[in-house]
């Protein structure tokens, strides 16, 4: 499998080469275009051919990603695939070396074979957060391609560090947040407009989206008219 | 203090590294990531009621933000903009600027900042009834939605309404129409702003309104 990146970092897409008989595994609907070889399998599993999905796709949807995966397989040769978003921004290779690496919900895009998937419920903070309820854990060996809102880039922790709520777009086992404040005093953090932030411990790699899409979100609402009737 | 920016023109964001005792004076809420080391400290923009004038008819934040390096060795934050786009980090020298309002990102505390009556032509234009200056000496970090294009005005240019950022306070704004009565209605164009004097222009390729208005055909 050969992964590239293209037109990074405002709208990246992704190229992805399977040998034949590989398979890669992505979320509905984020095919933009492939070779006639690709045999496509519309599962609510991450496994091809599992039973008993229809629990974890509607657990999926709360993580605000699609019902259904499909896993797409290069039949006889070789076979090239896009996969791309509906948001502008940047998409990253993330290799799982037996590692856990937590996904913001809504940033899975696609993963290998051997790349196992979980939607978590990463606790009622998050309602406080303003990130998602539920989290994509992804677990075992191989690649997964996540996008983010903007630029994605990393940070190394070792201690502490504070990422503002709708900036997390994924991080590694061993790193865990709680809620808190920007700098010492809530008065400040409350009065400047950073209000609550999350407060990384631990030792490992967060990834971190430029933008946030509900700030620009809430920038665009007051210019929005109201739906027609 | 060291800022540099990535993800120009379309995703920019600033790394600020902030040496021992080094302070950076921020917009609200344009912290995305910081070094636990670093202090904030919210501050009134410029005295209670002259801040609540700001909040109420400008739109602005009540208050603006100073993060400080109070620890011995340099930490880093990164800042961000609302919208995508581009950020310039513009070093004055005893000069002045006039930013919108929603441009301003972030300054060093060398700089000062003021909100001043931008005066009717600026708001029936779309550009709001007030405006920023920045004076002093330092960086100043200001942000667009889309790319920003520098120009030199020699005598005049002709800038459609919302794709103004920043000028030099020399220039004078006129309201007028893109053409005649009938060419302006039916040009899409409507009223644009005559920019006269000799100064700098920072525009932006983009317009909030104009991506507003036609996410609006879907609803």
């Amino acid at each position: 499998m050969n992964i590239e990146f293209e037109y990074r970092p405002g709208s990246t897409a992704v190229k992805i080469t399977l040998d034949a008989q590989e398979s890669i595994t992505a979320e509905g609907g984020a095919m933009i275009a492939m070779s006639p070889n690709m045999d496509i399998q519309t599962t609510t599993q991450k496994n091809k051919g599992g039973g008993g999905g229809l629990l974890s796709g509607v657990k999926r949807m709360f993580a605000q990603e699609s019902f259904f995966f499909n896993h797409f397989t290069a039949k006889d040769h070789s076979g090239t695939i896009y996969l791309g978003t509906s948001l502008p921004g940047d998409m990253i290779n993330l290799e799982l070396t037996g590692k856990k690496i937590f996904v913001q919900g809504g940033s899975y895009v696609a993963s290998s074979a051997d790349v196992h998937m979980e939607t978590r419920w990463q606790g009622a903070k998050n309602l406080l957060s303003g990130e998602s309820l539920f989290w994509i854990e992804l677990s075992g060996h191989g690649n997964a391609i996540i996008n983010a809102f903007g630029v994605i880039y990393p940070i190394d922790i070792d201690g502490e560090y504070i990422i503002d709520t709708g900036h997390i777009v994924a991080y590694e086992e061993g790193l865990n947040f709680t809620l808190s404040k920007a700098g010492s005093s809530w008065m400040s953090s409350i009065l400047g407009g950073e209000g609550i932030v999350c407060l990384f411990k631990g030792k490992g790699r967060i990834w971190c989206q430029s933008h946030s899409s509900t700030t620009f979100g809430q920038q665009i609402t007051p210019h929005l008219k109201a739906i027609k009737k | 203090m060291n800022i540099i920016i990535n993800g120009s023109p379309t995703f920019a964001y600033a790394t600020v590294d902030l040496e021992p005792n080094e302070s950076i004076v921020t917009e609200s809420g344009a912290m995305a990531t910081m070094s636990t080391a670093i202090e904030l400290v919210a501050k009134l923009n410029g005295g209670f009621i002259k801040g609540l004038v700001r909040k109420f008819a400008a739109g602005e934040s009540l208050f603006i933000n100073h993060f400080v390096n109070k620890s011995t060795q340099t930490q880093r934050l990164t800042l961000t903009q609302p919208t995508p786009g581009d950020l310039i980090c513009h070093e004055l020298n005893g000069e002045t600027i006039q930013l919108q309002p929603t441009a301003f990102v972030a300054c060093e505390p060398g700089v000062t900042l003021d909100t001043k009556f931008a005066g009717f032509v600026s708001f029936i234009s779309g550009e709001g009834l007030f405006k920023i200056t920045v004076s002093g000496r330092g960086k100043v970090l200001f942000g667009a939605f889309g790319g920003i294009i520098q120009r030199q005005v020699k005598g005049e240019m002709i800038v459609d309404t919302g794709h103004l950022v920043a000028y030099d306070p020399q220039l004078k704004l006129k309201i007028q129409m893109s053409g005649g009565l009938i060419s302006s209605l039916t040009s899409g164009e409507g009223l644009v702003t005559r920019i006269e004097g000799d100064g700098r222009v920072w525009l932006q390729t983009r317009n909030l309104q104009g991506f507003a208005s036609w996410v609006n055909r879907f609803f």
